[in-house]
């Protein structure tokens, strides 16, 4: 029996105290394909990144060819032979592709130490075409697509003599033909020997592609299987866990109002393509779907930030076509980014700035801002919200990520909107704040306001929504309403499975705690 | 030496497009501009080798200094204090003129001033990891105080500035400027063409994060690139220092920054990093030189010229970095 390539030993690795992985024991073996999946948070990432050497583990040891390794940067997981291509493709888009490919090894020179470029292009062209690709090599990587930039980048790591290569979600931005094409390119540098960690969110991919699963739930391996002998069934349950026994506030009346806001065949190239929903008024709508479906794409659409090419919107009762978010905010739509650092607060400015932009506009005289009406809508904010911070100038960045998130909906809900979207308003959120921000959302519906959820956290979407739409691949394939809403068939048909698979659930008697039958 | 041709291709050909459309339009308005100078010298009988001769020990300062440039913006950093350096590096030079030191003596040390200050800037980078911006920005007014410390120090009944009168000490400024600028010039090109430091700082300018998973250094590239542009920077201070008859330690090199960054950023070299070319930065100074010239030529009120001057800068570049703008927008909603 040949020596397993990696082994994992009892590693372990925490960040500020919260335990990311705890002791995990993992072994690869060589020559084989291997899934890696598990919810958003299970620690598939930080299982990548100690192997490509980005930080070293807490505890345990990781042995590559039965010897213990320490990877100090990235650099020595690269020459041990394990590349790792990055969800997000890192490049030199103003170089050209062979520079792309030979950068960070020696260049072919000429005689009297001149880069011998005619040399390195046909080096690049060589490895090009060894993998099955053909392109000019002189080209900009800028110029290419995203999955011809991450052809040429498994076609680099492959003259590297690459023996494990680590692919993380290589197929959220990528066609059909391109993921069929990558993974026939992946099953041949399975039979050259190399070994390949394959992580995704889609079971769709899993079943396809590899030889065996490996499960993470809660920064725990929590089972492997070989893929001959699972279903799908049997990996959701796995991913999932027990039943979620959250109980979520439900406090509206449930019966819907008139359409607030309708979608008819939406879409714009690279981003969603032909989606349609309403959103009645009272009614909360989850937005399900894979990172790199579409979801914030949509609603960014909807919120005005970019046009959508085709298709129709309506608010209510009224066409809608807006040009700029601000129109958007006049009509009573508020969107709530996924990413309140980058795109929602003003870090370093005080609270209380942070929650008045949102309505600053609306308490003004002769153009002015009235600085104690302002102010008194502040505190007040501040309480309703239950915004924990020691005053009211307190600089954002120094607040928690629940006090943070509270403070970017007490921005935008004291706009009183109608219709509201909202983006991931938990990620990153502790415990008490999330139920807060649960019980927000469900006022707000109960006050007969629309609101799109956006959420991967599938206990929480399936909780709060009145009924789920699942995107996959830029489009909404499926809806799941009453007992058809749980995180097993959510998964399922975010990798288009639900349709086909029989394991999904219909049966009333699974419905989670909270929701009436 | 025969593929050096084809070689000019595959270097033409490794440009993004929005370098070589900069390249192309350069090229065509510096020769519009010098054939209508020639025009009009010869309309008006004067001579245009005459003019020739102004302007190259003029321009070839800020061509020099801008190719030094070139390299550290290509990175994604800035020297903002290359106006500061070339005042210290023309004290320097003023003190040992007034103190009698040879010639070459004084040459010698008013380059190796400008190159020493450029690789400390570099160092300073590297080590504080701090934005060269910032690091520069003092720079500025350090290097600024401290050629009037040293002018003060330095030289006995020293007031205002140095007056060096002999010949001899103006040969680099006076009568290479041309043959320095010329062979400077294609050193650089050679070093374009052939080079791989270059393409490296490039690199580092387009992501310094995919630089580290390369297995290259950036910290280290960045400070490569300020030495590289201390040799360039040395000799422009030599050209630009050789050149005058009075020195004013107060007053030499004042703004000259701002000329170099407007001639690397007219030349197609991006601010934020990651693109950019000697050639475009060599056509850029020239452009934004010639531009005085041609206006004197076309009879533009003098007191307009400089408005004008600034006008051209301000639409290229900003039709630059609104373009560049836009695009990292949408990157960053992707």
């Amino acid at each position: 029996m040949l020596q397993p390539l990696v082994e994992l030993q009892h590693v372990a690795k925490s960040f500020g105290g919260i335990h990311a992985i705890k002791g995990i024991d993992l072994t690869i073996d060589r020559g084989q394909i291997v899934g890696l999946v598990g919810e958003n948070g299970a620690g598939k990432s930080t299982i990548i990144k100690l192997l490509s050497g980005v930080y070293p583990p807490d505890q345990g040891s990781i042995k590559i060819d039965g010897h213990e390794t320490r990877f100090a940067s990235p650099r020595d997981a690269l020459d041990a032979g394990i590349t790792t291509i990055q969800q997000e493709l890192t490049g030199f888009d103003h170089l050209s592709i062979a520079e792309n490919m030979l950068m960070g090894e020696a260049w072919p020179r000429r005689k009297w130490g001149g880069v011998d470029w005619a040399a390195l292009y046909a080096e690049a062209g060589r490895r090009l075409t060894e993998f099955g690709l053909s392109l000019d090599t002189h080209r900009t990587l800028g110029e290419m697509t995203a999955a011809a930039k991450q052809e040429i980048a498994i076609a680099g790591t492959l003259a590297r003599r690459a023996r494990l290569v680590i692919l993380d979600e290589p197929t959220a931005s990528l066609t059909e033909p391109e993921v069929l094409r990558l993974f026939s390119q992946l099953r041949r540098l399975r039979s050259q020997g190399v070994t390949i960690i394959y992580v995704s969110h889609r079971l769709d991919e899993i079943f396809e592609l590899t030889d065996r699963v490996v499960v993470l739930r809660d920064g725990s391996l929590v089972a492997t299987h070989r893929m001959a002998e699972v279903d799908p069934g049997r990996l959701v349950r796995d991913m999932v866990g027990r039943p979620l026994d959250q109980v979520y506030p439900r406090t509206r009346s449930g019966d819907s109002g008139p359409a607030l806001l309708e979608l008819a065949g939406l879409s714009k190239a690279g981003m969603f393509r032909d989606v349609s929903l309403t959103i009645r008024a009272g009614e909360i709508v989850g937005l399900a779907g894979l990172v790199g479906a579409g979801r914030s794409e949509l609603a960014r659409a909807i919120y005005g930030l970019y046009r959508a090419e085709t298709g129709s919107m309506g608010l209510r009762g009224g066409a809608w076509r807006p040009a700029h978010p601000r129109e958007s905010l006049k009509a009573g739509l508020v969107y709530v980014p996924e990413e309140r650092k980058r795109h929602g607060l003003v870090l370093e400015h005080a609270l209380s700035d942070a929650i008045g932009i949102g309505f600053s506009d609306r308490l003004t005289r002769f153009g002015l801002i009235r600085p104690r009406a302002q102010r008194r809508r502040i505190s007040e904010a501040i309480g309703r919200y239950d915004i924990r911070a020691n005053d009211a100038g307190q600089a954002v960045v120094t607040l928690s990520g629940g006090n943070q998130q509270k403070a970017l909906l007490a921005r935008w809900l004291e706009r009183d909107p109608q219709v509201i979207i909202l983006d991931e308003p938990t990620r990153g959120v502790d415990v008490g704040a999330k139920s807060q921000i649960h019980a927000l959302v469900d006022e707000l519906a109960a006050k007969g306001k629309g609101v799109l959820f956006i959420s991967s956290d599938l206990g929480e979407i399936v909780g709060m929504s009145d009924r789920v739409l699942v995107m996959n691949r830029g489009t909404i394939e499926t809806e799941l309403r009453g007992a058809e809403m749980t995180a097993h068939n959510v998964i399922l048909a975010a990798s288009g499975l639900y349709k086909q698979d029989a394991s999904r659930e219909t049966d009333l008697a699974r419905a989670p705690d909270g929701r009436p039958p | 030496m025969s593929h050096i041709p084809w070689e000019g291709v595959r270097f033409w050909r490794r440009m993004p497009k929005t370098v070589r459309r900069r390249i192309g339009f350069l090229i065509v308005a510096d020769l519009a501009i010098l054939g209508f100078i020639g025009w009009r010298t010869a309309a008006t009988g004067t001579s245009f080798a005459d003019e020739a001769s102004r302007i190259v020990p003029n321009v070839t300062p800020i061509v020099l200094a801008g190719l030094g440039l070139t390299g550290i913006i290509c990175c994604g950093a800035i020297d903002l204090s290359i106006g500061s350096i070339l005042g210290l590096a023309g004290t320097v030079f003023g003190i040992l003129h007034a103190r009698e030191f040879s010639p070459v003596t004084c040459f010698a040390a008013c380059f190796a001033t400008a190159f020493a200050v450029s690789a400390y800037n570099g160092l300073l980078v590297r080590w504080l990891r701090m934005p060269a911006i910032i690091v520069t920005l003092a720079g500025l007014a350090f290097y600024r105080g401290a050629a009037l410390i040293l002018a003060d120090v330095g030289a006995t009944g020293f007031s205002e500035q140095f007056t060096v009168q002999r010949s001899a000490y103006h040969t680099p400024g006076r009568e290479h400027a041309g043959l320095i600028l010329l062979t400077v010039l294609a050193v650089a090109f050679l070093w374009e063409t052939f080079g791989k430091s270059p393409r490296r700082w490039l690199a580092v300018g387009s992501s310094e994060m995919a630089c580290r998973l390369s297995g290259l250094r950036p910290q280290r590239l960045v400070f490569q690139a300020f030495v590289g542009g201390g040799v360039f920077l040395g000799l422009a201070a030599l050209v630009e220092v050789t050149n005058h008859i009075t020195i004013e330690p107060a007053r030499l090199g004042l703004g000259f920054e701002l000329n170099v960054i407007a001639a690397v950023v007219l030349g197609g070299t991006s601010i934020f990093g990651g693109e950019g070319t000697y050639v475009g930065t060599a056509l850029g100074a020239l452009f934004l030189y010639l531009i005085g010239p041609a206006m004197l030529y076309a009879g533009v009120n003098e007191y307009w010229r400089t408005a004008v001057q600034g006008g051209a800068i301000l639409a290229v570049i900003s039709i630059d970095c609104a373009l560049s703008r836009r695009r990292k927008l949408i990157e960053e909603l992707r």
